[in-house]
This record gives C-alpha cells, sequence and structure tokens, in this order.
C-alpha cells in the first residue's frame, strides 16, 4: 500500500473514531503530565466534550452515501451511522454518571485511566459497527473487552471489584476462544476474512458436508458472541461483574457492551450467514438454525426474569433484568422480520435511555447507603419525590406499559414474531415472562413508594446524574408517546 | 394560533406534573400554578375560536406508530366543534380553578387536589381536539381516571369512595361498548381517522347494519359517560366529590363529552335512522326519568345532579332528532347555567355546612350575591325568556317537532315543566322563608369564589343570544358551515312551541311558587310525603335496587360459583404455576455459585450440548 493510495481513501467518514482516538491521547498525555493535586474529574469532562464532538461529526456525515475504505475494511452505512449514535449517546451518558461518580476507596491514584478507559472501549464498538472485515471486527470486539476488564477492576484495593474483573477476564477469554474458533471455520471455508467475499462464496456453498461445518461454525460464533450481549448459555458472568464493578461500568456493561454486542452479531448474521444458501431448496441456514436461536431466546428470557425474582441486591436484579432484555431481543433476530433492525435499534435504545436513568438512580441512593439492598430503597418518595417518581417512570418503561418506550419496544418485537412464519410460542414465552418482570420492578415500586423510610436524610444530587435523569425521562416518555420520531430519524439516515 | 392548539392541553399537564412533583413544598401557592397555566389554555383557546371564525378548519397528523405496514396516526384538528368545546372547558376549568382556592382552602391535601384538576383538564381538552377514535378514546379513559380520583378525593368518606369506584365502574361498562364498536369501525375501514370513517361511510363502503350497529355501539359509550339512562345512577353519586369538581366534571364538561362524541361521529349516526331513533328515544325518556326524582331529592347537589342527567337527556334529544346545532347550543348554555348554579350551590354549602334543603331557608337576605346568581341559573334553566336556556331549550323542541317525533316531544315538554318547578321548589326552600335558628355564622364567600360566578351569571344570560330566531342564528349558521350533514344551522319552527315552552316553564315556576314559597298549595296535594308515587320517587325509581337485585345478586351468584372453581382449580394450578417459578428462581440462584469455573462450565457444556443436537439431527431440527 503506497502512501498515496493511502491518500486518496475518504478518510472523513472516519472523522468520529479519530475523534475519540484524538481525545484519548490527550486525557494519557494529560494524566501523566499534570500535577497531582489537580482534580482527574476535568478529564471526565473532557471526555464528554470528546464524546459531543464525535457526535457532531457522525450528524455531519449523516447525508453521506454508503462508504467503503482501506479494502473494504471499514464501512459507512446506514447501520454503522444508527448503531454508532447509539453507542455514542450511551457512552456520553455513562461518562455523566462517571463524572458524579464517589468511590468511596481505592480510586485516587487512577481516576484518569477510569474515564479514557471508557473512551477506548468505546472506540472498540464503534469500529465494530463499521468493521467489514472478520479481523477488524475481532479487534474491535478485544479493544472493547479488554478495556472492560480493567474498568470492572478499577477499584484495585476493593476486594469485591477484583473478583467482579477476575471473573470477567476468565468468562471472556473462553468466549473469546469460542468465537474464534467458530471465525476459523468460517475462514476456512471460504479462504477470506473479508465479509462481502465470504457472503459471496458461501452463497454458492451446496456441499452438504461444508453446510455441516458452517452450521457448527454458526453455533460457535453465537455461543462465544452470547457472552457480550449477557444471555444464555453465557450470562452467568453478568450478577457477579454487575455486582462487584463501580457503578457506571456497570451501566456502561449493561447497555454499551451489549449493544456492540448485538451490532456484532447483526454484522455476522446478516452478512455471513444470511446469504449461505446451503441445500439449494432456497432459504439461508439462518432459517434453519432459527431453531437454536429461539430455544437460547425462551431460556434466555425465562432465566434472567425468574431468577430476579430472589435477588435482594438490586444491582444483581438488574444484572437478571439485562440479561432478560437480551432475551427478548433476540427474539427479534430469531424471527428475522423485515423491520428487525429498527426493531432492535429501537429496543436498544428505549433500553438505553430507561436502565442508564434508573442506575443513575441506583449510583446516588446506594452511594448514600453504602450498600445495593433493594430494602435500601425504601421510603425513597419520602425523602426525595423526584427520584422516585422518575425511578418509578423509568421501571413502567422497564416493565414495557403504555406510553413509554419500553412498550413501544415491546410491541415493535412481539409484532415481528408474526412476521412470516409466526412464532406463537416464542411470543407468549415473551409475554408470560414480561408479566413475570412486573413483580420484580414493581418489587421497588412498592419500597418506593409504601414502605416507610429507615432514614430521612435528605439527597444531594450532582450535576451529571441531574442530565442522566432528565435525557432517560424525556426520552422514555417521547419515545413512548410519539415513537415514529425514531423511525422517521432512521429513515433518513 | 390554530396550528398552535395543541399547546392548549398541555399547559394544565404542566399544571399537573409541576404539582406532583412540588406540591408539598408550593402548599397554597399551588392555586396559582393552576389558575396561570388554565388562564394561559382559556387566553389561547379564545384566540383559536377567534380565528376559526373568520379561517378554515385546521388539522394535522403524524404517523404516530408505523410496524411494518401498519400506520396509526395522532394529530389534532381544531373545527368548529372543538374550538367551541375549547373554550367552554378551559373557561369553565379557569373559572372552577379560581373558585377552589376560596372553597378548598384550608384542606390537607390542597395541592393535590389542584393537581388532579390539572390532569383533568388536561384530558378534556386532549379529548376535544383528538382527530380519530383511538386517540378520543385514550383521552376518554384518561378523563375517567381523572374523574374517579377527584369523586374520591375525600377517600376517608365511604361514601365518597364508593362513589368513585361507582362512576368508574359504571361508565366502564359504556366503554366496552365504545370500544368495540371502535374496534368494528377500525376493521371496516381500516382507519381511526374521523374524517376517512366519514368519507367510507358516504362511499357506501360500509354496510347498513354494520353502521347501525357501530353507531349504537359507540353511543353506548356515550350513555355511560353522560349518565343516559340506564346507566345514570352513577352521576347523582359521584356528588361526594367536591362541589367545584361536581361544576367542572358533572356539569360542564366530562358528562358533556358523550353528547360531544356523539355531535363529532354526529355524520356517522345520521347515516342510520335506527341509530339516530334509539338516541332520539333514550335521550327523552331520560330527560323526563330524571326531571320527575328531582322533583323530590332533598339534598341540593342530588337535584342539580338528577337536572344534569336530565338536560344531558335533552341534548340526546337534539341529537337523535337530527337537530346538530340544537345539541351543541344546548351543550354551551347548560355548561354555564349549570356551572353557575353548581358554584352557587358549593357557595351556600359553604355558608351553612349542609346539603339538605329541608334545613336551609331566608338565604336571600343573608348571601347577598349567591341569592340572585343562583335565581339567574334557576331562570336560565327554566326556559324563561331572554334567558339563555330558553333558546337553546326551544331549538330542541323544534328540533324534536321537527324531526317527527310529537310523542318525544310531548315528554320533553312535560320535562320543561317539571324542570321549572323542580328547580324553583330547590329556590324558594332554600333563599325564601324563615331562616333557620341553627344558622348563626351565615356569611357570604370569599372574592375568588364569587367572581367566578358572576362571569358564569353574565354567561347564563347573554350566551343565548348568539343563535336566536330574533336575532339571527349566528352560531348554528357557523356550526354547520361547509359540511352539510350536519343539517341547517337554523331550523324555522312553528311560532307555537316557543309559546307553549314558555307557558309551561312559567306553570311550572308558578306553581312551585303556590306550593313552597306561598304555600297555598299543600305540599301533599299531589303526592304526600309516604305515599307510593312519592316513595318511588325519592327512591329514584329503584334502579339502584333494581340493579342490587339483578345485576349484582347475579354477578355474587356467578361470582360464588367461580370463586368455587377458583379457589379449588385455580388456586391450585396458580399455586403450582408459583411453585415452579419460584423453584425455578431457586434453582437458578443456586446454580449461581460464585465459582467461575461453573460459569465456564455451563456455557461450555451447553454449547456441547447443542452441537450433538445438531450432530444428531444431521444438522437440521425437522
Amino acid at each position: 500500500m503506497s502512501l498515496e493510495t493511502l491518500s486518496e481513501f475518504n478518510w472523513s467518514v472516519m472523522t468520529p473514531e479519530f475523534i475519540i482516538l484524538g481525545v484519548i491521547a490527550l486525557l494519557t498525555l494529560l494524566d501523566l503530565f499534570m500535577p497531582k493535586r489537580i482534580d482527574r474529574r476535568i478529564l471526565g469532562w473532557l471526555s464528554i466534550a470528546g464524546i459531543i464532538a464525535a457526535m457532531a461529526a457522525l450528524f455531519s456525515l449523516l447525508g453521506t452515501e454508503p462508504t467503503s475504505i482501506l479494502y473494504d475494511t471499514f464501512t459507512l452505512d446506514m447501520f454503522g451511522k444508527s448503531f454508532k449514535l447509539l453507542l455514542l449517546a450511551g457512552a456520553g451518558l455513562v461518562m455523566f454518571l462517571a463524572v458524579s461518580y464517589d468511590a468511596k476507596e481505592g480510586m485516587e491514584d487512577y481516576r484518569g485511566e477510569f474515564y479514557y478507559l471508557f473512551l477506548t472501549a468505546l472506540l472498540g464498538a464503534m469500529f465494530m459497527t463499521s468493521s467489514g472485515d472478520l479481523i477488524t471486527l475481532f479487534i474491535g470486539l478485544e479493544l472493547l473487552s479488554i478495556s472492560s476488564y480493567i474498568l470492572a477492576g478499577i477499584k484495585k484495593h476493593n476486594l469485591k471489584s477484583n473478583e467482579s474483573a477476575m471473573k470477567y477476564v476468565i468468562n471472556g477469554s473462553i468466549a473469546t476462544a469460542i468465537t474464534l474458533f467458530g471465525m476459523s471455520y468460517v475462514y476456512g471455508l471460504t479462504g477470506s476474512t473479508n465479509l462481502a467475499e465470504i457472503a459471496n462464496k458461501l452463497s454458492a456453498v451446496v456441499d452438504g458436508q461444508h453446510t455441516y461445518l458452517l452450521g457448527l461454525a454458526f453455533l460457535m460464533i453465537f455461543v462465544g458472541l452470547s457472552f457480550k450481549l449477557a444471555s444464555a448459555p453465557f450470562h452467568m458472568w453478568a450478577p457477579d461483574v454487575y455486582q462487584g464493578a463501580p457503578t457506571p461500568v456497570t451501566a456502561f456493561l449493561s447497555v454499551v457492551s451489549k449493544t456492540a454486542g448485538f451490532v456484532i452479531v447483526i454484522r455476522i448474521l446478516i452478512s455471513v450467514f444470511f446469504n449461505a444458501a446451503p441445500s439449494g431448496d432456497g432459504g439461508s441456514i439462518l432459517f434453519k438454525m432459527h431453531d437454536y436461536l429461539a430455544f437460547l431466546a425462551a431460556v434466555t428470557m425465562i432465566i434472567g426474569n425468574v431468577v430476579a425474582l430472589k435477588q435482594t441486591n438490586i444491582k444483581r436484579m438488574f444484572a437478571y433484568s439485562s440479561i432478560a432484555h437480551a432475551g427478548y431481543l433476540l427474539v427479534a433476530l430469531t424471527t428475522l422480520s423485515a423491520n428487525l433492525i429498527f426493531s432492535v435499534w429501537f429496543y436498544l435504545l428505549a433500553y438505553m435511555l430507561m436502565n442508564l436513568g434508573a442506575f443513575a438512580v441506583i449510583q446516588v441512593v446506594t452511594e448514600k447507603t453504602g450498600s445495593a439492598e433493594i430494602a435500601d430503597f425504601a421510603g425513597l418518595y419520602r425523602r426525595s419525590p423526584v427520584l422516585a417518581v422518575t425511578m418509578g417512570i423509568l421501571l413502567v418503561s422497564l416493565a414495557g406499559f403504555p406510553g413509554t418506550a419500553g412498550f413501544i419496544g415491546k410491541l415493535n418485537i412481539f409484532v415481528g414474531a408474526f412476521y412470516g412464519e409466526p412464532h406463537y410460542v416464542l411470543a407468549s414465552i415473551m409475554i408470560a415472562t414480561t408479566v413475570v418482570s412486573y413483580f420484580y420492578y414493581f418489587g421497588v415500586m412498592t419500597q418506593m413508594f409504601f414502605r416507610p423510610a429507615r432514614e430521612e436524610s435528605k439527597f444531594n444530587l450532582p450535576f451529571g446524574i441531574i442530565v442522566v435523569l432528565i435525557v432517560a425521562v424525556v426520552g422514555s416518555v417521547l419515545f413512548g408517546v410519539a415513537p415514529n420520531i425514531a423511525l422517521d430519524f432512521l429513515n433518513k439516515m | 394560533m390554530m396550528e398552535n392548539a395543541w399547546l392548549i392541553p398541555l399547559f394544565p399537564l404542566l399544571s399537573f406534573l409541576i404539582l406532583l412533583l412540588f406540591g408539598k413544598r408550593l402548599k397554597e401557592a399551588s392555586a396559582y400554578v393552576g389558575i396561570l397555566l388554565t388562564l394561559a389554555s382559556l387566553v389561547f383557546s379564545i384566540l383559536v375560536l377567534f380565528e376559526r371564525f373568520s379561517e378554515p378548519t385546521y388539522s394535522t397528523k403524524f404517523d404516530w406508530l408505523t410496524i411494518g405496514d401498519l400506520h396509526l396516526t395522532a394529530g389534532f384538528e381544531v373545527n368548529q366543534l372543538n374550538a367551541l368545546m375549547l373554550f367552554i372547558v378551559s373557561l369553565v376549568s379557569f373559572l372552577v380553578h379560581t373558585y377552589s382556592k376560596g372553597y378548598m382552602n384550608g384542606d390537607e391535601r390542597f395541592p393535590v387536589f389542584y393537581a388532579y384538576l390539572g390532569l383533568f383538564t388536561f384530558a378534556m381538552l386532549g379529548l376535544v381536539i383528538s382527530p380519530n377514535l383511538l386517540q378520543t378514546y385514550i383521552f376518554w379513559e384518561l378523563v375517567g381516571v381523572g374523574s374517579f380520583l377527584l369523586i374520591g378525593f375525600y377517600y376517608y368518606k365511604e361514601e365518597a369512595k364508593a362513589a368513585a369506584k361507582k362512576a368508574f365502574i359504571m361508565t366502564r361498562i359504556g366503554d366496552v361498548g365504545l370500544f368495540i364498536g371502535m374496534i368494528l369501525l377500525f376493521w371496516e375501514t381500516k382507519s381511526f381517522e374521523y374524517s376517512e370513517i366519514f368519507a367510507a361511510v358516504d362511499a357506501g363502503a360500509v354496510s347498513g347494519t354494520m353502521i347501525t350497529l357501530t353507531a349504537i355501539l359507540i353511543f353506548i359509550g356515550a350513555v355511560g359517560k353522560s349518565g343516559q339512562f340506564p346507566l345514570h345512577t352513577w352521576l347523582p353519586d359521584a356528588m361526594e366529590g367536591p362541589t367545584p369538581v361536581s361544576a367542572l366534571i358533572h356539569a360542564a364538561t366530562m358528562v358533556a363529552a358523550g353528547v360531544y362524541l356523539v355531535a363529532a361521529l354526529f355524520p356517522l349516526f345520521a347515516a342510520s335512522k335506527t341509530a339516530l331513533l334509539t338516541i332520539a328515544v333514550i335521550g327523552a325518556f331520560t330527560a323526563i326519568f330524571a326531571a320527575s326524582i328531582g322533583l323530590v331529592q332533598t339534598d341540593i347537589k342530588r337535584v342539580l345532579a338528577y337536572s344534569t342527567v336530565s338536560q344531558l337527556g335533552y341534548m340526546m334529544l337534539a341529537l337523535g332528532s337530527a337537530g346538530y346545532v340544537a345539541g351543541v347550543f344546548h351543550l354551551m348554555t347548560h355548561a354555564f347555567f349549570k356551572a353557575l348554579l353548581f358554584l352557587a350551590a358549593g357557595s351556600v354549602i359553604h355558608a351553612v355546612h349542609t346539603q339538605n334543603i329541608e334545613e336551609m331557608g331566608g338565604l336571600w337576605k343573608k348571601l347577598k350575591l349567591t341569592g340572585p346568581l343562583f335565581l339567574i341559573g334557576t331562570l336560565a334553566i327554566s326556559g324563561v325568556p331572554g334567558l339563555s336556556g330558553f333558546f337553546s331549550k326551544d331549538e330542541i323542541l323544534v328540533a324534536a317537532w321537527e324531526g317527527g317525533h310529537p310523542i318525544l316531544f310531548f315528554l320533553a315538554l312535560i320535562a320543561a315543566f317539571m324542570t321549572a318547578f323542580y328547580m324553583f321548589r330547590l329556590f324558594f326552600l332554600v333563599f325564601t322563608g324563615e331562616a333557620r335558628s341553627e344558622q348563626k355564622h351565615v356569611h357570604e364567600s370569599p372574592n375568588n369564589m364569587t367572581y367566578p360566578m358572576i362571569l358564569l351569571g353574565v354567561l347564563a344570560v347573554i350566551a343565548g343570544y348568539v343563535n336566536t330566531p330574533w336575532f339571527g342564528s349566528f352560531l348554528g349558521d357557523w356550526l354547520v358551515d361547509g359540511n352539510p350533514a350536519l343539517g341547517h344551522g337554523h331550523v324555522e319552527g312553528p311560532i307555537w312551541i316557543m309559546i307553549a315552552a314558555t307557558v309551561v316553564s312559567l306553570a311550572g315556576i308558578y306553581f312551585a311558587y303556590l306550593m313552597y314559597r306561598k304555600r297555598s298549595i299543600a305540599r301533599n296535594t299531589i303526592s304526600g310525603t309516604g305515599d307510593t308515587l312519592h316513595t318511588i320517587l325519592l327512591n329514584k325509581y329503584y334502579v339502584d335496587e333494581f340493579y342490587q337485585l339483578t345485576v349484582v345478586a347475579f354477578t355474587k351468584g356467578l361470582s360464588y360459583f367461580l370463586r368455587f372453581i377458583d379457589v379449588f382449580l385455580v388456586e391450585g394450578l396458580v399455586k403450582g404455576v408459583v411453585g415452579i417459578v419460584q423453584g425455578l428462581g431457586r434453582t437458578g440462584s443456586k446454580m449461581q455459585t460464585g465459582q467461575v469455573q461453573t460459569y465456564g462450565a455451563v456455557a461450555f457444556f451447553s454449547l456441547a450440548l447443542l452441537v450433538v443436537i445438531f450432530a444428531l439431527t444431521g444438522g437440521y431440527l425437522r
């Protein structure tokens, strides 16, 4: 590759990534050379500025035609743009949580890293949305994962945080190994890592043996990636890691990391497997495999919702709730309806808003009480009506009641389940488990509104928390009342 | 201005939200938040109304929800009817907000009261600008919620709780009809939009039977909301709510929503003779039925409640006789004079702390403002010439006559006599005669209560002149302008109808005068206390008892039976399901050992299992 070809690429499509990368470099240097006495929070605000700048750059790119650079390894298309926006927004909100985070112990020395590691993770996720190649997809995935491992253990002297990081890294490595193993099958079958080329080759495969191997590859890649989605069978790390990690990191894992997981799954499913029409009778291999997907989706919904009932720790409860939401999203993947991308995108948008808002409340309450028991929410309405009402709205949205974004998200997926071949069983399980979820969401509600407070002290809301709460509540209600705003927006990309 | 009409419902919503979050801190200042924000709504409504006089209908919509091929729209519309309703609702709401500042003063849950008022006003304003049935239905239910909360505002009183529940359930029965009718219409026309439904009906795309069926189903919804026979029993009980609420919800706005719904869907109803006749008959029957009950009630608010039911029956009669203008006209005048009567009644109750008219008397001298204002309201509702009620009632009688229902016409005429009689019975008993000794500290209400009444008093007098046989039918011509389906702006009736109406009304007043003021006719001339007719009327024709004996008993019997099934079958099943879910939860929690090896192993063995299944089934599960 000569310098000339390099300069001929339309680098501007990578502007958002470059901005994030630049900010990371800047923050690293600042953290290194800034005197120790200066509060590192300033780095957090800089990161927020960087994310906003990247979003602005992305908006300026909205009108561009799908562009591919670097020999099709980086593609900016509608899919990439829409999900990149979601990732940036999610990371931005997490950053507001992070600057408001008041670690009780053990973070003074590396507060700076706390901020820019979020950015490196975000950068990895953003690359995944635009990758056109298995290698870059994998690199993006690893950049995200490794940053997250460190973030989970950022409270170096906290036993829980350490345990959390350890479990995360071990499980993550197993998952990565499985994914890579699956990818190697795909490479072996097609001799290429480029997604477009793979798709091309696979559409010509008719040999039964190859189909069989492709099926194995599919199962392995999917099971490996289910680690990132926190769905069955790779879901068990989530409660332990969520509980031990600092709250902003938990929020990041449950929203941004999960979104990135769905990005890579959709990329691989759609570009690699969708076009593989093995047995020659039409229909892609995805339709042949969808019983497995349906099974995993059902198991994920059931495990997430049912086990959540038994939790007494709010962060663990939200871990199971996050597993459950991954299950709903898998229903959309299973049914492969015509508006699959929109359903998933909208659901992730709604989920980002309501979950990050809920984590903002959790962060405030747990910091105040020093523990994360659900019982600590008792009498929250007395102590802080604003906080309780906000949490109430977000919980109602998480439970999927009409008038909220959560409802529209579920409705999209539910209606999608009846496109083409109807999935009655899966749809029924979705409804049943949603009903189960009312019990644990409303359990928190009962604590907040109907139980006497253990103590009467009031809350001070930091600026960052207020921002997150406003965005979350306004968004949850707005997209619940006028969902087509999101659809129109997506159509314009 | 009209393109900004969507802002009008949002002001009260804002008031609701502010008071919900900060009500505790604002305390008494909550009233100002509510008053100012409804004033904003009122100002906008007036601007919209005036703009609508000169400009065509404004309507806008957008895709609200798109799932695949399914497009549901939302939006708002300002046509003549909507603009008029916006004005009426926001005006009465504003006045009630102001009035309540004095009336509810000192109540512990003062901010909550204003919050609820805001919620209700939002829902009601949202209802009247909805351009499609689905949106209407959503606000329709929300209005019901607001009404439920406000009737049950004194939740520590058993009666209030029961009344709130009853109102909610009775109107829900009607709503089931509305819901089914709405779904059927959507099924037939593939749209919830009023304009598209009318177009489909016009083009003959919907069969005649279907039109009749859906129209009657939707009318059942209106019967529930507007307290028409046989779903009227909740409205008198709803008087357990605070009196300003009765004025706002149970006189001027929500109960008129049923009439509004029929008016808004008038082209649909007009396409079915059967549906129109049903409405007219139910309306006329309700008018005379409720008026006769009103003759003997002794609770000042209950008399007014039955009078409301009766007047709503008049409006239905008008609409059912194809008198679109007459119905809407009476809706407007009634809103003013009935709100006035309720607020004045509230002022009386505020002064003497009782609602029993037998315990009142001689208040004319003590309540120097309330007395004359109550008299104005009474004259207006009785249909005395020159006041608003006279003109609108005349229009209805003409419509009924011209609509070809002489029997219904005479029923309405008799009801008019009864109206004048029971209203003046109320007036004479409360304001004239001997002052009671037990009422010592009677005083006039504060200004923030009397000013709204004065304004309504003025409107109760003059509002009729927008549509008279003498000075032109401005309102009527405007209402039907550009919409031939709604009929004529003014129907010329025989002059004797007006004379008959006047005579009847004056006769009613005279009888009441003789009986309750001069007492030259004994009170038990026609039917004495304790005899059959009086007892029947006093017990409201035993409709409640009838429901108690039939519907409630049947439901109870059924519920015993179901309970039997429930205890032995369902409960077992539920226990089983709960047990399984709990068990699963426990097992799931137990599996979560905290051992990272377990997690890896679970994932690995699950993958192995999947691969084995895949291998065994030859790659395909089917």
